[in-house]
């Protein structure tokens, strides 16, 4: 896969991913004395968290997160070379090498130690109409309203689970979108005493809850419980998402009642993206309660013997304030195997902190493996469940039935990619894996998936790479 | 200060230093392509990268995510070429 590099560069840390975790690893780093390159797939540094508002929007009403733009300032001024618009889209041999794609064609970095600071997606659960213009993530109507001041809709429901709706919800507001309601599948939001007492222990956390929750009740917002998506329905056009139809969680596929919108966001939490983690052979296993694969690290984010660390959520889902600590601690414990000093002795107990905190946080809400089992069961066939390849939810229970392996506890996910083509489009299964387990009866996705290219490259470019002329390259491009 | 851009040959002005899906669907453009199977049409769901629905192609450089990519003056923009890197 090497064959002859097109641009050979080397780095004593190589830190893909610039949110809080890469950037506050790759400032310490660099800070004392390490050779480290940040490499990003955004036209800037930021990550999601810190994503950087347009410059049209700061000059109307500044960085809604300047800590964002200090910490960019910081690790620059530490020396670190930043690449930006430049994506990963696999891993050399030797395990040390990133194979990159970017504005001036593919490139290779070799570099001493990596740290994986990809962090994560939002998850979305198939239901009719998922695949309507105007049915979007979440965190793209937050990216829309906060970076670009653009409103996904004039009129929008907000669908999934998680604390993530509300201050979203909030943005809209800012914006002069009428917030038909938000949906969300569990009944976080009915706090017990013992659930009041434990999030008093989190003060900021909390007032910064009752802040959004006192904003949506001053607009009328209807926060609804135990409400999943049933369906969502087109406009006569058939282009654009018209209503949708909101169930109980417990009967997904028996409507309530339906609500006109002219954009449907969804999300039901995060996940990590470990698809880097997986093409450089790092251990992953399965978590019972999200379903998602977790990479297994020691506490310093260290992938085994390995020169890898994982850091902020692409090692599990901690928030932007968990991501920062993770940072610190991978960077004291690179500093430490190089005998230098100027790591932050702090961060572990951070890190614990903010860890006890989300734990909380995750428990108010529904376990995701069981969420996404119950809203794929009561799926139609019909259904596409593999938006890039077009599979329905009928083809693959089809085919887990033909490739049942029950001492696997349930279908062989394997056989039934190959005989459905699920996840074996453009965007890797990112969208649609989790839903194929969990439709095969799987508690958790299978490691062993990812495969290059992981993001999209041009086939010249990889042949470019390969020093081979395009007709001969081997199927890379899956 | 707005940038002029060209979408599938008509001139559309954006805010300058948008991301391009903003821009798009600021201009009323949700449908970025049609489904190389199905047909139906497709707009951005991820804005993050990740599931590769507003691919486009910018200044000729195909398989272009328009949510990591920002509107500069004169860009030219053709929708309906998704999933050419598949």
């Amino acid at each position: 896969m090497t064959g002859a590099p097109v641009s050979p560069d080397a780095c004593d840390v190589a830190v893909v991913g610039g949110g809080p975790a890469g950037l506050t690893a790759a400032r310490r780093l660099a800070a004392a004395g390490l050779s480290v390159t940040v490499l990003d797939e955004q036209p800037e540094l930021g990550g999601q968290y810190y994503r950087r508002p347009s410059a049209a929007v700061i000059e109307r009403g500044g960085d809604h997160r300047p800590a964002g733009g200090r910490l960019i300032g910081a690790v620059r001024d530490a020396g670190a070379d930043c690449r930006t618009d430049t994506s990963v889209w696999g891993v050399a041999d030797d395990g040390r090498t990133l194979l990159l794609s970017g504005p001036a064609g593919v490139a290779t970095l070799t570099a001493r130690y990596l740290i994986i600071a990809t962090g994560a997606y939002e998850r979305v659960i198939p239901f009719p109409g998922w695949e309507l213009p105007g049915v979007t993530t979440v965190g793209f109507a937050q990216h829309l309203a906060a970076g670009d001041g653009i409103r996904v809709g004039e009129r929008v429901l907000l669908a999934g689970s998680g604390p993530f709706l509300l201050p979203v919800a909030c943005s809209l507001l800012d914006l002069g979108v009428h917030v038909v309601g938000i949906a969300e599948a569990g009944t976080p939001y009915r706090l017990s005493g013992r659930g009041l007492l434990t999030a008093a222990s989190f003060p900021a956390r909390l007032a910064e809850f009752a802040r959004y929750v006192a904003r949506l009740a001053r607009h009328r917002v209807p926060l609804w419980q135990d409400r999943v998506v049933a369906r969502a329905d087109a406009s006569p056009a058939g282009d654009h998402v018209a209503s949708v139809t909101l169930a109980a969680t417990g009967t997904p596929a028996t409507p309530v009642a339906s609500y006109a919108v002219d954009a449907l966001c969804v999300g039901i939490g995060f996940r990590p993206q470990s698809e880097i983690a997986r093409l450089l052979g790092c251990s992953l296993s399965g978590d019972p309660w999200s379903g998602d694969l977790l990479p297994v690290t020691d506490p310093t984010g260290r992938a085994g013997q390995s020169d890898v660390y994982l850091a902020g959520e692409a090692r599990g889902i901690g928030g932007a304030g968990r991501a920062a600590a993770d940072g610190e601690v991978v960077a004291a414990a690179i500093l430490d195997r190089e005998g230098r000093p100027g790591g932050d002795r702090r961060a572990a107990a951070r890190q614990r902190r903010h860890a006890r905190f989300a734990g909380h946080n995750a428990r108010l809400y529904p376990a995701a493996a069981e969420l996404t089992r119950r809203l794929t069961a009561a799926l139609p066939d019909d259904v596409h469940v593999c938006r890039c390849e077009a599979v329905t939810a009928g083809q693959v229970r089809a085919a887990a039935a033909v490739a049942a392996a029950p001492q696997h506890g349930g279908a062989d996910l394997g056989a039934v990619r190959a005989l459905t083509r699920a996840g074996m489009g453009p965007c890797q299964g990112r969208e649609c894996q989790a839903t194929v387990a969990a439709l095969c009866g799987a508690v958790a996705e299978p490691a062993g998936m990812a495969r290059m290219p992981a993001r999209p490259v041009p086939v010249a470019d990889i042949a470019q790479l390969a020093g081979t002329p395009v007709a001969s390259t081997p199927e890379v491009t899956g | 200060m707005n940038a002029r851009i060209e979408v599938d040959g008509e001139t559309v002005s954006a805010p300058r230093g948008a991301m391009l899906t903003a821009a798009l669907i600021a201009a009323g453009r949700w449908v970025l392509r049609a489904h190389p199977v199905t047909g139906t049409p497709r707009g951005p769901l991820c804005g993050m990268g990740v599931c590769l629905e507003c691919e486009v192609t910018v200044d000729g450089r195909p398989a272009t995510r328009a949510c990591l990519t920002r509107v500069t003056d004169g860009m030219r923009v053709w929708t309906g070429t998704g999933g050419s890197a598949s």
